[in-house]
């Protein structure tokens, strides 16, 4: 037997299987949804779909763009002798807000992490090697989380990366150890860039 | 430090219950199975955040409810600290003062070490049971080294599911430069742990009260994995050239070899292997003692007493033994004590309290009367309730 109506239950369940949302969040969030007026939860469900429709993955970095290449790809104001390699695009955002880094992106889509079944094949790093074929780039700043999958992933690629003949670098771990990215501020973050180190 | 008040909801059998211990000599007695030791075990929660009796948490929760509470307030150097563990069935919750807390941060606020039958598997199990006592003494020492274990423990799981993984793929040798990569933290979190042991054996070993009990002799010794295939002082080299000269071993079998996780603590009486050769007398002699030496590497790390819980006391001991014990402890800790003998406990009137624990209720009860106010006072059991407010 069903709590609530057919409708009510069925946007629970829906919301309950997105990452930190439990039972009681997402009764909340129904009910919240079902007190808004017709107008504010069509553009909620508009903005649902588009995302899903509109953004794709930048054909050169692997982030999250409406255009392909992204903004940071195409834009003449980037250094292009430098990628800054992130798990996550949300990592993206975290490092921009230091202004301090200037260069371009390449986003992994996760760390490794054999527990959970992702391993070197199921993260964007092919595309990475082949951004160096052009001889560009010359320093590539691992931006792992500072945990051990992080420091795994970023070991990993080291090792494919520096007999390539880059430089390449890892963020200072001024942050916490076991931590994430997504919460550092900017000026930890900012530290955590300048204070790079050679790997 | 000690414990200045305990209050126990929904833990074990005990629905809900405060007491305001002793500084000194605190006793639990009653039958058995009445809850006695389920107040050592909820101070020792207090304090290390897991309990000596099970690694389940669920256990803990009385039946029936959904969580179960352990708050005390603890005082050190003048200062006092409220500290509080809500625990449910899949997940523990830290506080000190109100304020949630990692368990690095929690750990160092309350250093309670046990002495329990349930705990002979430290002398007569397997390794891991030496092990984690180890740690569980460099934990009273150095609170951050949880981190460190948390780590390798992660490292470890990481490493062991994709040597699983190559084991069963067939072509195991793909998978070398990503077990590569996990063994380089392995190394860095290993050589903190094993130099961690090395550090905290010697201390134990000038701390051992080892002739406390008679004239036989108790020594411990701690033996790396690593340590018959070369020079452990090197001990970062060693284990980067063990992992190499084990990995096809390891791809073959599905887990690792070498590591820590390995080693062990050689406890000795009068030169023989305990945990083969010694009787039971022995072994539990050396329990004891071991326990008390973690208590006198605490006291003189940080110059102040610790809280000790002696579990079943008269079944450990005979009353000499006791009294040795006591002796040993006095001035060093906050001792929690449980007996089915009442008269065990009365022994140590008037310098200790005593509480009669039944059906996880806890009745203190009072001093005895000096003889020239037997007529006046009449008899009268004080409920808990009236001696914490
Ligand atoms: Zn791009």
């Amino acid at each position: 037997m069903l709590d609530y109506a057919e409708a009510i239950h069925r946007l629970i369940e829906e919301l309950r299987r997105l990452p930190g949302i439990g039972q009681k969040s997402a009764q909340r969030i129904a009910f919240h949804i079902l007190r808004m007026n017709a107008e504010d939860v069509r553009r909620l469900a508009r903005a649902i779909e588009e995302v899903k429709e509109k953004i794709i993955l930048c054909s050169i970095c692997q982030n999250v763009t409406d255009v392909d290449p992204c903004r940071f790809c195409s834009s003449d104001a980037r250094d292009r002798s430098m990628i800054c390699v992130v798990e996550e695009p949300y990592n993206v955002a975290a490092i921009e807000r230091t202004r301090e880094y200037r260069g371009l992106y390449h986003v992994l889509h996760g760390a490794l992490s054999p527990i959970r079944g992702i391993g070197p094949d199921d993260l964007k790093i092919r595309s990475l090697l082949e951004r160096l074929r052009s001889g560009e780039v010359r320093e590539i700043i691992l931006a792992m989380n500072p945990n051990t999958e992080g420091e795994a992933t970023a070991n990993y690629l080291a090792r494919l990366l520096k007999p390539l003949g880059v430089r390449v670098t890892r963020i200072a771990t001024g942050l916490p150890v076991g931590s994430d990215l997504e919460f550092a501020d900017e000026v930890t973050m900012y530290r955590a860039l300048v204070n790079r180190r050679e790997m | 430090m000690h414990v200045i008040r305990l209050e126990v909801v929904g833990f074990r059998n005990i629905t809900e219950e405060q007491l305001e211990p002793s500084p000194g000599l605190n006793f639990f007695y009653g039958e058995n199975a009445q809850g006695k030791t389920s107040l050592l075990e909820a101070l020792y929660v207090l304090g290390r955040a897991r309990s000596f009796r099970t690694p389940r948490l669920l256990e803990l929760i009385q039946h029936g409810q959904p969580q179960a509470l352990v708050r005390g307030i603890v005082e050190r150097r003048g200062a006092r600290a409220e500290l509080a563990i809500q625990l449910s069935p899949r997940t523990r919750a830290l506080f000190v003062n109100g304020k949630r807390r990692t368990l690095s941060d929690y750990l160092g606020h309350l250093a309670v070490f046990v002495c329990s039958l349930e705990r002979m598997d430290i002398i007569r199990g397997e390794p891991e049971h030496r092990r984690h006592f180890l740690d569980e003494g460099i934990l009273s020492l150095d609170p951050k080294y949880a981190h460190t274990l948390e780590q390798y423990q992660r490292i470890l799981k990481q490493k062991n599911r994709l040597l699983k993984l190559a084991a069963e793929s067939g072509d195991p040798r793909r998978f070398i430069e990503e077990i590569e990569v996990w063994n380089e933290q392995l190394i860095r979190y290993g050589a903190l742990i094993h130099r961690a042991r090395i550090r905290y054996v010697e201390l134990l070993q000038r701390h051992l009260p080892a002739d406390l009990f008679g004239s036989e002799r108790i020594a411990i010794r701690y033996v790396s994995s690593l340590a018959a295939h070369g020079d452990v002082s090197e001990y970062e080299t060693l284990l980067a050239e063990r992992l190499r000269v084990r990995l096809t071993a390891e791809l073959t079998i599905g887990h690792a070899l070498v590591g820590p996780h390995r080693d062990e603590l050689a406890i000795t009486f009068d030169g023989r292997e305990l945990r083969h050769y010694g009787s039971l007398g022995q072994q539990r002699s050396a329990l004891i003692v071991l326990d008390l030496a973690q208590v006198s590497v605490y006291n003189s790390a940080f110059e102040e007493e610790a809280v000790f819980l002696l579990d079943d006391v008269d079944a450990e001991l005979d009353r000499r033994r006791i009294a040795r014990v006591l002796e040993y402890l006095h001035g060093r800790a906050q001792c929690f004590l449980t007996t089915s003998k009442p008269e065990i406990a009365e022994m140590s009137r008037p310098q200790a309290m005593l509480f009669r624990v039944e059906a996880g209720r806890v009745v203190p009860t009072p001093p005895p009367a000096r003889e020239d106010e037997m007529n006046r006072l009449p008899e009268q059991a004080t409920s808990p309730r009236e001696i914490s407010s």
